[in-house]
């Protein structure tokens, strides 16, 4: 077979992203909204949740992809999009353009899941280093502002399937990493921030307790047929250990924590100062941060890590896996990084990521993921739509 | 439960999520369609705990199902007598944001609206049939009042 040139577009939450990736192993170009230059007049930071901002970069961005890759409209051998889960008014736009694209061009059409295109990004970037063997089952955690997910992942003819074995029962953990940035005052979102902050704390300063799951576990009856014609998540065993997590009570715990000890004044002041600077580096926030507040993050920071890691080893050995996966934007957190890879080790248990720009939502995540269903032919009709809840099997 | 004129407030105290929850399942035939229903609390005060129940009591969701639409934005779940849409503005800050949302795509005669940090928004305070207002207490203490 030869080389298969696969036009990605991703338009789910709030990144316009276009990519050009070739026979599911090589990045020929990868190309994010927020990046390029028509977005410069604005600072970079317009939130591109809101459709109309994907309705203006998607054109740029996909053009920008195609220059970057020396392709054209016509050269490329597919076009790949996002069909959800995600923000429908967002996700149309990239559908819809990606739709007229096939159409126009006679190209075909694939329709990818974005949770798949994250675990895609890992098998990815290890074809690209020239690891093609992954030893199955593959245990794949997607972590991320919107995401907290467990997949089961396994082969099937050109294809891969998906168990979820547990979510987030309320908050995902990268929405935690977010809201408690904003709480002590760093500004939205903070994962980054965290991650670069937490190393000058304490980390064992402040205890929180261990995350718990405080409603009662899942009934094993399931809801009736109507939710699973509507799409909705209706597994069907019910006797398979599930890994749930939950991070609403951290989030709660370090508010709590900031009331108790007085801070709102001094987070205040931080949020103001930092307001103030056009482009804050580390040594602004470390400036602008007193002992409690580094002690407070990193031990913040420290909770959600071991919660994580401890849950998905314990999934990995329950479920026997021999690959573990980890992926979506809460994978670039370097502690996350750090202890997977020394307790995966300890376990014998290959640990892989994607790179930190492919970790964050793109679109060649999107054009991987779309290979195999390129190679079975497993194209999209001309009338598929957008599905908010989309669920991964 | 107090009566003043067309409009009626009551209020609730929960002592745990599970008894938010059970109580967000007896709110679902106050919430007969079409609703605009505002969820106002702090960080931590309970909403998502709310809507688990809520989404329960209309059949739309199982209540481990229900999480938070922070990030999201909007999560729908479709239930035989309504279609339920959770929403969050805390990441929404200005109108034209707001605007391309289309969360006026969203309300239609089977629709239920429930809008976190929507009193962001005057039209929201406005529009709202329903406003559900929660607030800490206690570690596990929420006290939660309605009105219509």
């Amino acid at each position: 077979m030869s080389d298969a040139y696969i036009l990605g577009i991703e338009s789910s939450c709030d990144e316009t992203a276009a990519a050009v990736v070739r026979s599911g192993e090589q990045v020929v170009s990868n190309i994010v909204a927020s990046q390029i230059a028509t977005h410069q007049p604005y600072g970079g930071v317009v939130p591109e949740l809101a459709s109309r901002e994907h309705l203006r970069a998607i054109v740029p961005v996909v053009r920008q992809a195609l220059v970057e890759a020396n392709q054209d409209y016509k050269s490329v051998d597919a076009i790949a999009v996002t069909q959800g889960p995600g923000l429908a008014g967002a996700l149309l736009v990239g559908i819809s353009y990606a739709k007229a694209l096939a159409f126009a061009l006679d190209k075909p059409l694939i329709a990818v899941n974005h949770l798949e295109g994250h675990i895609h990004a890992v098998l990815l970037e290890e074809r690209q280093k020239g690891n093609y063997e992954q030893q199955f089952p593959v245990l794949a955690l997607v972590v991320s502002g919107g995401h907290t997910h467990l997949y089961l992942a396994a082969r099937k003819g050109q294809g891969w399937t998906y168990e979820n074995i547990g979510h987030t029962r309320d908050d995902a953990a990268g929405e935690a990493f977010d809201k408690v940035a904003k709480l002590v005052g760093l500004g939205y979102p903070g994962g980054p921030i965290v991650d670069r902050l937490a190393p000058h704390g304490d980390a064992t300063a402040v205890k929180f307790p261990p995350a718990q799951i405080k409603h009662r576990d899942r009934r094993v009856h399931r809801l009736d047929n109507h939710r699973k014609e509507n799409g909705g998540e209706s597994e069907v065993e019910s006797d398979r250990p599930r890994f749930d997590f939950s991070y609403s009570g951290i989030k709660t715990a370090v508010l709590r924590y900031v009331e108790v000890h007085d801070m709102q004044r001094s987070i205040e002041m931080r949020r103001q100062t930092l307001a103030s600077i056009a482009k804050p580096k580390l040594e602004h926030y470390l400036a602008n941060c007193d002992k409690r507040t580094l002690d407070l993050v990193a031990s913040f920071q420290r909770a959600i890590v071991e919660d994580l890691v401890g849950k998905t080893l314990t999934a990995a050995r329950a479920y026997d896996v021999a690959t573990l996966f980890v992926t979506g934007g809460v994978a670039a957190n370097s502690e996350l990084r750090r202890t997977f890879e020394r307790d995966g080790a300890q376990e014998g248990l290959p640990v892989y990521f994607p790179s930190r720009p492919l970790s964050t939502d793109n679109a060649a995540m999107i054009a991987a993921a779309a290979y195999p269903k390129f190679l079975a032919k497993d194209f999209a009709a001309m009338d598929f739509s957008a599905e908010a809840g989309l669920v991964l099997r | 439960m107090a009566v003043t004129g067309r409009e009626m407030t009551r209020e609730i105290t929960t002592h745990s999520p599970e008894e938010t929850i059970a109580f967000g399942r007896t709110l679902a035939e106050l919430l007969s369609p079409p609703k605009l229903v505002l969820l106002r609390g702090d960080l931590g005060a309970g909403k998502t705990t709310l809507v688990k129940g809520i989404a329960a009591g209309f059949e739309a969701a199982e209540e481990e199902d229900v999480t938070s639409p922070t990030f999201t934005l909007v999560h729908e779940y479709r239930g035989p007598r309504a279609n339920l849409y959770h929403i969050d503005l805390y990441r929404v800050d200005t109108q034209r944001e707001l605007e391309t949302l289309g969360l006026d795509d969203l309300r239609s005669e089977s629709s239920v609206l429930l809008i976190e940090w929507g009193e962001k928004f005057p039209r929201f305070l406005r529009e709202r049939d329903v406003e559900i207002s929660l607030e800490r207490e206690s570690e596990d203490g929420r006290r939660i009042n309605i009105s219509d």
